[in-house]
């Protein structure tokens, strides 16, 4: 199953969770594209949709998604297949100070 | 007089209270995420903050305990087919969500009744404080909006909601840049009210065109709610029949520019503004930090700045950095390079927190 990583900037804003320790997250998640992958994501942390996409569904700007240390292609079509094994990092992107 | 103010920075939100006269800081919420301004409701006690999180976009907590503890709230979303226009030329783009800049909440009568004014121009309507809003398409659809400009951002922005305390139906927004709009039916009609207002950017056959002014700042006295004030672009203006028609306060010294203003809750003659040396300038007039204050409705203004910097300053107050309480003595305001002053008396004399702060962008009263 791919393997999702969310950069501590981001995990820091799930719900509080006294189980869970600081820092980056990591969680499996189904799906065969990045969009679905994403989209397994918000079914288990319904409140990150709106941190990672912006209200048009596309990835915000600067957020910046990699599969398998590769970027992502189209922020706005999330189509980037997935492998079983794919390692996708969402993180915050540099830009934007 | 209040014992606590709410002080929204670039660097989380500060909690002041006041103990044994001085104020210090009681709480730092949201440490390092940028806060672009927190709403105190006096219905319930509760404090809604409006942060800017530039990588992950505009959100909304709540929190019922003083700060201690916060619950996202849901943001307001513009749909598909929203469009933001500018009447400048610049071409049309999908709206989206880029700052909550100006929260109010209802009357004790609509207990569940939040309002929103966004960058890039829509207001939204909560009724379940927060959980859910809409998008108040009776504004949003106005033809007049596709000939508003951005000022201060790049897109138009709703600043400056006020709540008319004899009927919450009855509401007023300010834009910059497309005037000062009131609805009297809460929020399904509105028209546009800046009329006699004066704008020395435009070209002058459109300077006195309400669609263009850029009010900065607009407040409405509690008692007297006909008496409104406005900063604007390039002065001060008063209304004195519920903003339907304005009147030009030339004689501002030592400057008719700056962004913040406020109104004494009981008395509509007397407001204050933080002035700057405009209007692409905007520092402190001889790099002197002064408060100015009219007693008479804008026939005379005294400097204030006892208490203030004597030496070179260069303090900027944004439009939301001003606030006064609800017995009308004590002020705050916050500026752009952290600096946090309070007044007990009216802004007879100032005296600044005892702690150097990240750029204030909003100070309000709890």
């Amino acid at each position: 199953m791919p393997r999702m990583l969310l950069a501590s900037q981001l995990a820091r804003w799930l719900p509080p969770d006294p189980l869970r320790p600081e820092g980056a997250v990591q969680l499996d998640v189904g799906g065969d594209t990045v969009g679905a992958a994403l989209e397994s994501l918000f079914a288990i942390h319904p409140n990150l949709r709106g941190y990672v996409l912006d209200e048009h569904g596309g990835v915000r700007h600067h957020v910046a998604i990699f599969v398998d240390g590769r970027s992502i292609r189209r922020k706005d079509r999330l189509d980037d297949p997935l492998g079983a094994d794919a390692e996708v990092h969402v993180l915050q992107a540099l830009s934007g100070g | 007089m209040s014992d606590r103010l709410l002080v929204s920075t670039r660097k989380g939100l500060f909690v002041l209270e006041r103990r044994g006269g001085a104020w210090a800081i009681a709480r730092h919420a949201f440490p390092g995420d940028n806060v672009t301004l927190a709403l105190h409701d006096p219905r319930d006690g509760a404090i809604t903050a409006a942060l800017d999180l530039g990588h992950f976009g505009a959100k909304l907590q709540r929190s019922t305990d003083g700060g201690a503890s916060w619950t996202e709230l849901a943001v307001p979303a513009y749909a598909e087919g929203d469009e933001v226009a500018t009447g400048d030329g610049k071409p049309n783009a999908p709206a989206s969500l880029k700052l909550v800049w100006s929260l109010e909440a209802g009357s004790p009568d609509q207990p569940g009744r939040l309002w929103a004014g966004t960058l890039p121009g829509g207001l939204f309507r909560s009724d379940d404080l927060g959980a859910s809003w809409q998008l108040v398409r009776g504004l949003w659809d106005v033809p007049d909006r596709m000939a508003w400009f951005g000022g201060g951002y790049d897109t138009p922005g709703i600043h400056s909601i006020c709540v008319d305390p004899r009927d919450p139906r009855v509401l007023r927004v300010a834009i910059s840049t497309g005037g000062v709009w009131r609805s009297d039916d809460d929020g399904a009609s509105w028209r546009q009210c800046a009329h006699g207002m004066r704008a020395a950017y435009m070209p002058p056959e459109l300077a006195h065109e309400p669609n263009h002014q850029d009010v900065h700042r607009m407040v409405q006295c509690r008692a007297s709610p006909q008496r409104l004030w406005v900063q604007h672009h390039n002065g001060v203006f008063r209304s004195d029949d519920g903003g339907t028609r304005w009147t030009e306060i030339e004689d501002v010294p030592p400057s008719v520019f700056g962004f913040a203003v406020a109104v004494h809750p009981r008395d509509p003659d007397r407001a204050w503004f933080v002035p700057a040396v405009k209007d692409e300038r905007r520092i402190p007039v001889d790099a002197r930090l002064v408060v100015t204050r009219t007693r008479d409705g804008g026939a005379s203004f005294e400097q204030l700045d006892a208490g203030l910097p004597a030496t070179p300053s260069y303090d900027l107050v944004y439009r939301h950095g001003l606030a006064i309480d609800a017995s009308g003595d004590g002020l705050a305001f916050g500026s752009t390079t952290g600096g946090l002053w309070t007044s007990p008396d009216g802004g007879d004399h100032w005296q600044p927190l005892d702690a150097r702060l990240p750029p204030v962008f909003a100070v309000a009263y709890a």
